[in-house]
């Protein structure tokens, strides 16, 4: 009672009207003189968050749901399909720690670039370099046998990193747009990558278009239990990618140039360095993604094996917020959303496509939830409303 | 290389241009109301999916490239959702919408088997009497989209520099605040925009399957959505500008078959990168030519929010 008067005095005009009034005629008010606004959020539960994500998560799960069952798998085969088959048959969790590593790695590689504001859209780009290589070490035998992988790896890296130097360069130095630049240079390598295949490195044995299978040494170890040292290799880089951007000093400097890089530069932090820094190791991990999948997984240079990453990429690293960490895990949800797709595409010939249809639908729910974090709808001078209505009255 | 390889290079350019050209069109007209639209590449394949998807059912081209505008039209009121009402950021929305536009058309077009469908295109228009010249004639002889694209740019052209809605339309985008406060309704401008910008680029979608190549494959659009983003900034969101730019990727695309005709030995897939590389010096040749008076949309790329202050 005591809050009404109180609301009472603030509102002189409004009590006025409504001791007029004993029933004010709400029923019929027209939806639109009913003002709204949308404010603001400035901070939110975290528990009030993770429930909007789930349910983004959830109404993007449920139309993906829908549009598998148009395509032909069995509605009550979904759960079975996804989280049994998947994730609690040992060789298909196998095939997902097989899909995840270099699914992991480029996702960091994505969550790094962007944590500079640099949209690294070339990592599909970095990654095929990464391939190639690695693939001329082996194929020009450079090192002795037990030196070869080290020196494939740093070979992907290099090549990685030297794929993505051009567009941060014309970023940094002339401003180009590095969208469509790391975009551009991903068809470039993709052709070059054909170039390759179809050409000097076809594989002599079968008239194939891939390069000659790599020698064993040549090839990623395996741990034991089939499963491979890829993945120990990608989870060894998501930690020091969580060292770099969540304990280190550069990370600090990343934060500080994410959030004003003017301010930043103001109080002596090296923006343009610490830009070219996440930029190249950015690339640098792409192209040790390539590595992954070509001493890991084919054990050869093949025509497509890049194709899905650098969406996957971008999509871990935006559903990670750019956390290391929660990339990995991102990555592995990823991975497991590969392999179950290429067991529907063998079981119900749904096309793989479909894959790449689930993750943009998950982004467009999680991207569009995030308006309910960061804003709220408040009902304002609902008595305008009642006054217009009284006075057309 | 003789005269009629050149000839024949002349006449196929327009060919080429035309999906640049339209694309680039309606990523202006979107642009210019301050929406940053990433998503040209997967409208144009929607474009292109359902431009073969109804030449196939029906037959009759003029429909097929009716309804190829109107479903990319109906795919961009989720991005316009997205960016405008939801204040999405607009790269993040545009590539999911790529991607997004990328798997459904590869889906639908293997589920419905429209793949390497061979339709029939659209016949030749002579426009004449230039056709009659002797010896270059026949760079008249044009399919009747060739002709169309030329009065679409010159109306579009004349309603953002000739018309109080072109003005209002680029207030929007310029500066929202001033236009909102001169009762410019922003999201309705901007959800007007999009929708016909992005119905322009799903006829360069549809132009590409109905009468360039006249069957579908996934993916067939080959990045030329990505292209026209490019050339957009490269003709500082001018039409006429961008219709020129348009023309010189045509003469790059229609180059590649006449030198493999005339015997010309080039390594395939460097001859293939051309255009992509050709995109990357242009953006490198705007940006060290940048002038000071900068002609890109003032708001490009920036959510409107009346109640946020700058």
């Amino acid at each position: 009672m005591a809050e009404a008067s109180l609301a009472a005095m603030a509102h002189p005009a409004q009590t006025d009207m409504k001791t007029k009034t004993t029933a004010p005629p709400r029923m019929h008010q027209p939806l639109a003189s009913r003002r709204y606004t949308l404010e603001i959020r400035q901070h939110m539960a975290w528990r009030w968050q993770a429930l909007i994500l789930a349910a983004a998560l959830g109404v993007g799960f449920a139309i993906s749901a829908a549009i598998l069952v148009a395509a032909g798998v069995p509605a009550d085969e979904l759960a079975n399909e996804f989280v049994v088959q998947t994730f609690l048959d040992g060789q298909n969790l196998r095939a997902v720690l097989f899909q995840a590593a270099p699914m992991i790695l480029v996702g960091l590689a994505g969550a790094i670039a962007f944590r500079a504001r640099f949209w690294n859209l070339g990592l599909e780009g970095q990654m095929v370099w990464g391939a190639i290589g690695a693939t001329a070490v082996s194929m020009w035998q450079i090192g002795p046998e037990n030196l070869r992988l080290p020196l494939m790896f740093a070979a992907a890296v290099g090549c990685g990193l030297l794929w993505v130097l051009g567009p941060a360069w014309l970023k940094l130095k002339l401003g180009v747009n590095e969208i469509i630049s790391t975009l551009m240079l991903n068809y470039m390598a993709a052709n070059f990558l054909l170039h390759l295949v179809y050409g000097a490195w076809k594989d002599p044995k079968d008239n194939f278009p891939y390069s000659p299978q790599f020698r064993a040494f040549e090839r990623l170890p395996e741990l034991g239990a089939g499963v491979g040292s890829a993945i120990l290799l990608a989870g060894i880089v998501a930690l020091l990618a969580w060292w770099l951007v969540g304990v280190s000093r550069v990370g600090l400097y990343l934060r500080f140039v994410d959030a004003n890089p003017r301010v930043a530069h103001a109080n002596g932090v090296p923006v343009r360095r610490t830009i070219y820094g996440a930029v190249l190791l950015s690339g640098a991990m792409a192209g040790l993604a390539g590595f992954a999948v070509a001493a890991g997984q084919e054990g050869r240079l093949t025509q497509a094996f890049y194709q899905g990453y650098g969406f996957s990429g971008i999509l871990i690293a935006f559903l990670a917020r750019n956390n290391p960490l929660a990339a990995t895990v991102v990555a592995l949800l990823v991975a497991a959303l590969f392999v179950t797709g290429r067991s529907l595409q063998v079981f119900y010939q749904v096309p793989f496509s479909m894959v790449q249809l689930i993750q943009a639908i998950v982004v467009v729910c999680v991207a569009s939830s995030d308006f309910f974090i960061r804003h709220r709808l408040r009902r304002v001078g609902a008595d305008i409303g009642t006054n217009t209505a009284e006075t057309a009255a | 290389m003789s005269g009629s390889v050149i000839l024949n290079w002349l006449a196929n350019t327009p060919d080429f241009a035309v999906p640049y050209a339209l694309a680039a069109l309606g990523l202006i007209i979107c642009e210019r109301a301050g929406v940053l639209s990433l998503g040209a590449e997967g409208l144009m394949l929607v474009g292109a999916l359902v431009g073969i998807g109804a030449q196939i059912a029906l037959g009759q081209p003029v429909v097929s490239l009716v309804l190829a505008m109107l479903a990319a039209s109906l795919v961009s009121v989720l991005f316009a959702v997205m960016v405008i009402w939801l204040r999405v950021n607009q790269v993040i929305a545009g590539l999911a919408l790529v991607f997004f536009c990328q798997g459904l058309t590869a889906l639908v077009g293997s589920m419905a088997d429209w793949t390497n469908h061979a339709t029939e295109g659209i016949g030749t228009m002579a426009l004449w009497p230039l056709s009659l010249l002797p010896g270059v004639g026949r760079l008249f002889e044009q399919n009747a989209m060739v002709w169309l694209t030329l009065p679409i740019f010159g109306a579009v052209a004349w309603f953002f520099a000739r018309t109080s809605t072109g003005l209002r339309l680029r207030a929007v985008g310029e500066n929202p605040q001033a236009a909102d406060a001169a009762g410019i309704r922003i999201t309705a401008w901007r959800f007007a925009a999009v929708l016909a910008g992005s119905a322009l680029v799903g006829l360069a979608g549809a132009y590409i399957s109905v009468v360039s190549t006249k069957l579908w494959i996934a993916g067939m659009t080959g990045g030329r959505g990505w292209i026209a983003v490019g050339l957009v900034i490269f003709a500082r969101w001018s039409p006429w500008k961008a219709l020129i730019g348009a023309l010189l990727f045509g003469c790059i695309e229609a180059l590649i078959p006449q030198l493999a005709a005339a015997g010309v030995q080039l390594p395939q897939y460097f001859v293939m990168m051309t255009p992509y590389a050709v995109t990357l010096g242009v953006m490198v040749w705007v940006a060290l030519g940048k002038r000071s008076g900068d002609d890109e949309p003032g708001a490009l790329g920036q959510p409107y929010v009346r109640e946020e202050r700058r």
